[in-house]
């Protein structure tokens, strides 16, 4: 007897009633609940069983629906004073609902844990992806009225020559005749040497137009920009610093406007200060006015910025853009012979060429998440609606015992709400700790990627997310509830059936998660191959224990070629006797560097007919030691050596696709080649085949490539190449003491290891790899948990069936037989229908993939055997349940 | 709305008549339900004493515990004055109610 009393005074605590009140409840429903005891014990049940099943019928639940109806509490309920009539009750209500919710919520912390967990999961991963998808991509460059600034490049596919710069005469023409732009600047990039004050350093530079800030409409925070006659020789010694140089170089010296800085060898005016954060392009902290020549066709090597005039569209931009450039060429036959109509242009938003690769995986991912999210939303339908079916017996006699089923709705809403409102908190954090983990993945060359913040954007976002998920999936039961016909009920409450629509429901949901899931999994699976298909790829170098520095000889300390042949001599001698260097070289350019300098070329006995197209070839220069530093094997003769020097006949070496091209099957060694039609200059001849090196990316196609010696071909700007017999990285410290050592006013830059530079171009295909990989394996967990809800709540339902066919014979084989085969008839729909959707949507993948075809076999099969794997464990699990029905207790309850 | 309120007095109707012509406590109430309506209509614990409360407080029935010799005391409900007006207003509803049913939709009596 004094259990009950306890436990009644337990469950009835939360109504706060007086004293003596309690006391007589309590009183009464524990002889009730003792009559019943007994009752149940006569009928031949154990004490524990006994007990259990009165227990079992206090739903505390109805307890505090039931009197908190009837009795006024002891205690005021929480309903503000002073609200008055009407809104007291609905404030009264919703305080009550949303207790009464709260203690749900903690009488079923596994239904909780589970239901607010998949809510934070998708909200969280959501919020992360919006919010760097916004900053990424959608949030506007911070300049004024960015929506009208575009960049634009010529385009030569043919040629192999995505982006084509513009010379300095194509540029003026274009600044002359255009009427489309606003106006038009032209920047090239550059790094250049700070020396006097503090250590020598090198910066990111920009060589601009002198109307480049206008056209960004920056305004200086001290001084002003550039005038237009600083354009011009003898008056284009000045220079405007980022806030961040003149902060850190020049502890923001107010009085640095006008004074003279040394910028390489040449002392420079600063006439002005940008305002903080402006960096454009690239990161810049210096920009100094370019001499723009007229007549210089020759050197490609300028890039544009232009803002349209108002009304003007990016169609109408291109149009010009080809005609001016057609223009420009058929005017000029005695330059360009060959040329004909129809010039090739892209003109595209600034912000979108900013972005670039890192476009199309974004796009992705957020696709990918949504994904994630509506399989986390038929989950949490799900569970809630399983609730609502295993509730379906209370519903009902609450219905029958006269609340309306406005409350009944209400009530589920509310619980609905606030599972809603826990999840999205959680899921909020959740989102600012994926946005950490996504920059912390990589800090490469994701454009903006650092300055994400989750913005009051994505906060909103996720709040409509997470309220329309609460009403959403709280309306479905919510219904159904008020539709409930409280007889039938209880009929089949008593046994924990299901109703055929409601389960209907669920079912649909399983199949839509294992589907969504699917495609999901695909995707991953198609970018994973990908990437392993790329780390595959032979770079045609080897690049561990590879260390990589830029070192610029300035001018005109290093005035002539002979000058620099003896300063890069000196260095490669000292750098080599260096302990732990294995060898070393010198190359204008190296792979994964910036820059690209490409030639024509033209082959001896080859020479392409008028208005056939000249190929274009990559032109290397490197001193002796450079490919055996770099770790490139020579197929077919020999290297550059160290008496490949500029007096002996010049030499080349090739890579073999330009062998292949050129001498199919036969020797190229011997032949030779030259960069120029102008049959003035001197052929270099092949001494050697190298393999195919990849420059920019893995992925690349083959390119020519070609290599001359440094020596008959010198470049002021170089990278050391050294290979060491151990990690590259310590050898950086005396690296540079030995520059100093031979001109202490040299800066070392761009000091990298040549395993770095790889990985960081891979980082986007990187963190898509592994964000798509991570939503693909919480799809499948989601999927997985989902089916193994829905088949548990069957089994549950069935338990009487399962009993009786056990009872009348059936082997314990036939019913999980029986249960496998409706939990896998769901997973194969699902599938059928993940498989139809996958196929038509990876295509969208294409330019991730790599070697692999969007319908790759292997990834659908694999996938698919994986997730039905799962999909079976999780059937198996509650089929053998279902095997364990007890026929006894079945046919007594019949 | 008719069919949702005769639903609600229903339960009200059921408890008024069990304790019509005679005092019963509320367990006794829970099992005769059941057992008359053959399993039918169960009340749980849970369920029936907010409804005795609500009709007591309403004024329709009266509590009172009561020693009987030999058995533990227990609180026996009886039909008040107003209950019993209460009584005859449902029934008469719920007689027309039945009628009506029967005369549209032919069920027959048990």
């Amino acid at each position: 007897m004094p259990e009950w009393r306890e436990e009644l005074r337990r469950r009835l605590a939360a109504l706060h009633l007086a004293p003596a009140e309690e006391a007589g409840i309590v009183e009464e429903l524990a002889q009730h609940l003792e009559d019943r005891f007994r009752e149940l014990v006569s009928q031949g049940l154990g004490a524990d069983e006994a007990r259990r099943i009165a227990l079992e019928e206090l739903s505390e639940r109805e307890l505090f629906e039931g009197f908190s109806e009837v009795l006024a509490p002891a205690r005021p309920a929480a309903a503000p004073p002073g609200v008055g009539g009407g809104r007291a009750g609905w404030v009264g209500h919703f305080l009550k609902d949303l207790r009464f919710g709260l203690r749900m919520l903690r009488t079923r912390p596994g239904f909780a844990a589970v239901a607010i967990l998949t809510l934070a999961l998708g909200i969280g991963a959501n919020t992360a992806i919006f919010s760097t998808v916004n900053g990424v991509l959608l949030k506007p460059l911070p300049y004024p009225e960015s929506d009208q600034l575009v960049t634009f490049w010529g385009t030569a596919p043919e040629k192999r020559l995505p982006v084509v710069d513009y010379p300095e005469a194509m540029f003026l023409s274009f600044h002359a005749r255009t009427r489309v732009f606003e106006s038009v600047a032209a920047y090239a990039v550059a790094g250049v040497s700070l020396s006097g004050d503090g250590d020598p350093e090198r910066i990111q530079a920009a060589g601009v137009s002198t109307d480049f800030f206008r056209v960004l409409r920056q305004v200086p925070v001290a001084g002003r920009t550039f005038l237009a006659e600083e354009g011009t020789a003898g008056k284009n010694n000045v220079a405007v610093l980022s806030h961040a140089l003149w902060q850190r170089r020049f502890g923001g010296d107010r009085g640095l406007v006008g004074k003279s800085i040394q910028v390489g060898d040449r002392p420079t005016v600063v006439v002005g200060i940008m305002p903080p954060g402006f960096d454009f392009p690239q990161r810049a902290e210096l920009w100094f006015p370019l001499l723009l020549e007229a007549d210089d066709t020759g050197n490609w090597y300028l890039s544009t910025v232009a803002r349209l005039k108002p009304g003007q569209t990016v169609a109408d931009a291109h149009r010009e853009v080809v005609a001016m450039s057609d223009e420009f060429f058929l005017s000029r036959p005695d330059r360009f012979p060959d040329a004909k109509p129809g010039s090739r242009a892209v003109v595209m938003p600034v912000l979108r060429s900013l972005v670039g690769d890192a476009r199309t995986p974004l796009l992705v991912l957020l696709g990918a998440v949504g994904f994630v999210l509506l399989i986390a939303s038929a989950n949490i339908g799900n569970l809630l609606l399983a609730r609502a079916l295993a509730r379906g017996r209370e519903m009902a006699l609450r219905c029958c015992l006269g609340a309306s089923s406005g409350r009944l709705a209400a009530q589920l809403l509310t619980e609905s709400l606030l599972l809603a409102v826990l999840g999205g908190a959680a899921g909020l954090l959740f989102g600012w700790l994926g946005i950490r983990v996504i920059q912390g993945l990589q800090v490469g060359p994701v454009p903006r990627l650092a300055e994400v913040r989750l913005d009051p954007a994505a906060l909103l976002f996720t709040l409509g997310v997470t309220l329309a998920a609460g009403v959403l999936f709280g309306v479905a039961p919510a219904i159904r509830a008020s539709r409930l016909d409280p007889l039938e009920g209880l009929r089949e409450g008593g046994r924990g059936g299901t109703s055929r629509g409601a389960r209907g429901l669920s079912h649909g949901f399983v199949v839509a998660q294992i589907a969504l899931s699917l495609i999901l999994l695909v995707g991953a699976g198609l970018l994973l191959r990908s990437f392993q298909r790329t780390l595959k790829v032979d770079p045609g170098f080897r690049p561990e224990n590879v260390l990589t520095a830029r070192i610029q000889l300035p001018w005109p300390k290093y005035g002539n070629d002979t000058v620099v042949r003896v300063f890069q001599s000196r260095l490669l001698e000292a750098v080599r006797s260096l302990p732990g260097v294995h060898q070393t070289g010198l190359a204008n350019r190296i792979p994964f560097s910036r820059g690209n300098p490409q030639q024509e070329l033209y082959v001896e006995g080859q020479i392409p007919r008028p208005g056939e197209s000249v190929p274009v070839i990559n032109n290397r220069s490197v001193s002796p030691g450079y490919f055996e530093a770099m770790g490139t094997p020579i197929l077919r003769g020999r290297g550059i050596l160290g008496s490949d020097v500029a007096g002996a006949p010049p030499v080349v070496v090739i890579d073999e696709t330009v062998a292949l091209q050129y001498w199919p099957g036969g020797d190229p060694l011997g032949k030779r080649i030259r960069t120029t039609s102008d049959s003035s200059t001197a052929w270099l001849t092949v001494v050697g085949v190298a393999p195919n090196v990849k420059h920019a990316s893995l992925r690349e196609r083959p390119n020519f490539e070609m290599y001359r010696s440094l020596s008959q071909s010198p470049a002021w700007s170089t990278y050391l190449v050294v290979r060491s017999g151990g990690d590259p990285q310590s050898l950086v410290a005396e690296l540079r003491r030995r520059v100093a050592e031979l001109d202490p006013t040299l800066p070392v830059s761009e000091v990298h290891t040549m395993v770095g530079a790889m990985a960081e171009s891979l980082s986007v295909a990187r963190l898509t790899n592994t964000l798509l990989t991570g939503f693909a394996g919480l799809a499948m967990l989601l999927a997985v948990i989902g089916i193994y809800g829905v088949m548990s709540l069957n089994v549950n339902g069935r338990q009487g069936e399962f009993g009786v066919r056990l009872a009348l014979g059936a082997a314990p084989r036939d019913v999980l037989r029986l249960v496998m085969r409706q939990g896998l008839l769901l997973a194969f729909l699902g599938l059928a229908i993940g498989v139809a959707g996958a196929l038509w949507l990876t295509r969208l993948l294409g330019s991730l993939l790599f070697e692999v075809s969007p319908m790759d076999p292997v990834t659908f099969l694999s996938v698919g055997a994986i997730l039905a794997l799962a999909a079976a464990l999780a059937c198996y699990v509650p089929a053998r349940r279902a095997t364990l029905a007890d026929p006894m207790s079945a046919l007594r309850r019949e | 709305m008719p069919e949702r309120e005769w639903k609600k007095g229903s339960a009200e109707l059921l408890i008024l008549s069990l304790i019509e012509h005679e005092a019963r406590h509320g367990y006794e109430l829970g099992k005769l339900i059941e057992s008359r309506s053959k399993g039918v209509l169960r009340f749980h614990v849970a369920s029936l004493y907010p409804l005795l409360y609500r009709l007591e407080k309403r004024g329709w029935i009266e509590g009172r515990w009561v020693e009987k010799a030999g058995q533990r005391r227990r609180r026996y409900y009886r039909l008040t004055a107003d209950g019993k007006k209460v009584l005859a207003a449902q029934r008469k509803t719920w007689t027309a109610f039945a009628q009506a049913i029967n005369r549209i939709a032919g069920v027959q009596h048990a």
